[in-house]
């Protein structure tokens, strides 16, 4: 008879960082599209931005945006990614020439939807407005690269 | 880019969408189709490796998601066996101050996983009667494994959904 083998682990003693569940965004993104159109896509990122991120927000409404580049930088750092950071007069600009999450997608053989970089526009766009700032992010689909840019809303 | 450390919480908000969209029966739906594209490494291991292709599917995914669990495999016993004491998922949700956890988040462990593992013939429990404490118990048994009276370490509370469609099905 054979020994059961027994895997016992704790928290504290590993590193939180599952790349696959980029792979389970990307399905859901696509999942949104093909069930209720772009529109939901959205709508459901523009959610996540103004509760996942909330918190975020708030400090940039409070700080300016030393926050958002801290968080950029500590998200990129942590996953690899290739990336660099800067300022452009009263701009944050921030230009990613590696996506660690395009690169996990391909190098493990997972669903890519083109639509996927849309979670950087929504989400940006939802972090600042609700700090009173505007974000743009440009990309080509696929190419694992972006420029993001921050500013402050100017008073009407 | 969303954060793979921040997905959990971007779940469970998809998960709230959907309901509001649709109510429960939308979210089983994504559940299921989620199960079907996206654990075919799970569907891969299990068919080609039985009970072994599950211990190492999980060993890799709860590692990598800093579970605090106990995860044993008893080939004899036709039992494979996770004691989650610390779900890394559920319990971020948990202590999360800006979003509260959708009401039935940890159902979706039931039915992606149960709809990957009953076609191929194995009996899967998942126990979510202290899920609000991040804990659980998973339990995959072979149909030649002892009855459930024969093992004491499976004496666990059943929480069942309805039968799920064979995959593929819509």
């Amino acid at each position: 008879m054979a020994e059961p083998r027994v895997l016992d682990r704790q928290a504290k003693d590993q590193l939180y960082l599952h790349r696959d569940f980029h792979g389970a965004l990307c399905y859901a993104i696509r999942y949104l599209d093909e069930r209720f159109g772009a529109q939901a896509v959205s709508e459901y990122l523009t959610r996540v931005g103004e509760t996942v991120f909330a918190s975020l927000s708030d400090r940039i409404q409070r700080q300016g945006l030393e926050p958002l580049a801290e968080h950029i930088q500590h998200v990129m750092e942590q996953e690899n990614g290739r990336f660099q950071i800067s300022r452009e007069n009263d701009k944050l600009v921030v230009v990613v020439h590696e996506c660690p999450a395009i690169s996990h997608l391909r190098r493990t053989g997972q669903l890519y939807t083109e639509r996927f970089c849309e979670t950087t526009v929504w989400v940006n766009q939802a972090i600042c407005r609700r700090a009173g700032y505007s974000s743009s992010c440009t990309y080509l689909p696929g190419q694992g690269r972006c420029v993001q840019k921050f500013w402050r809303e100017k008073a009407p | 880019m969303i954060s793979c450390t921040e997905f959990i919480p971007a779940y469970s908000e998809l998960f709230g969408y959907l309901h509001d969209r649709g109510g429960r029966e939308e979210v089983v739906r994504f559940w299921e189709h989620l199960s079907d594209a996206f654990l075919g490494n799970l569907h891969d291991l299990a068919a080609n490796r039985g009970l072994a292709g599950c211990f190492e599917y999980w060993s890799r995914t709860l590692s990598e998601e800093a579970a605090d669990f106990r995860m044993t495999l008893d080939e004899d016993a036709g039992l494979f066996r996770i004691e989650m004491r610390r779900c890394p998922s559920m319990a971020r949700l948990l202590e999360s101050e800006t979003i509260a956890p959708y009401p039935d988040y940890c159902r979706h462990c039931d039915v992606l996983y149960r709809r990957v593992l009953e076609p191929l013939g194995y009996e899967y429990d998942i126990d979510l009667s202290r899920c609000h404490q991040a804990r659980c118990v998973l339990t995959v048994k072979r149909p030649d494994g002892p009855k459930e009276t024969e093992n004491p370490e499976n004496k666990v509370q059943r929480v069942r959904t309805d039968k799920p469609k064979p995959r593929g099905a819509t």
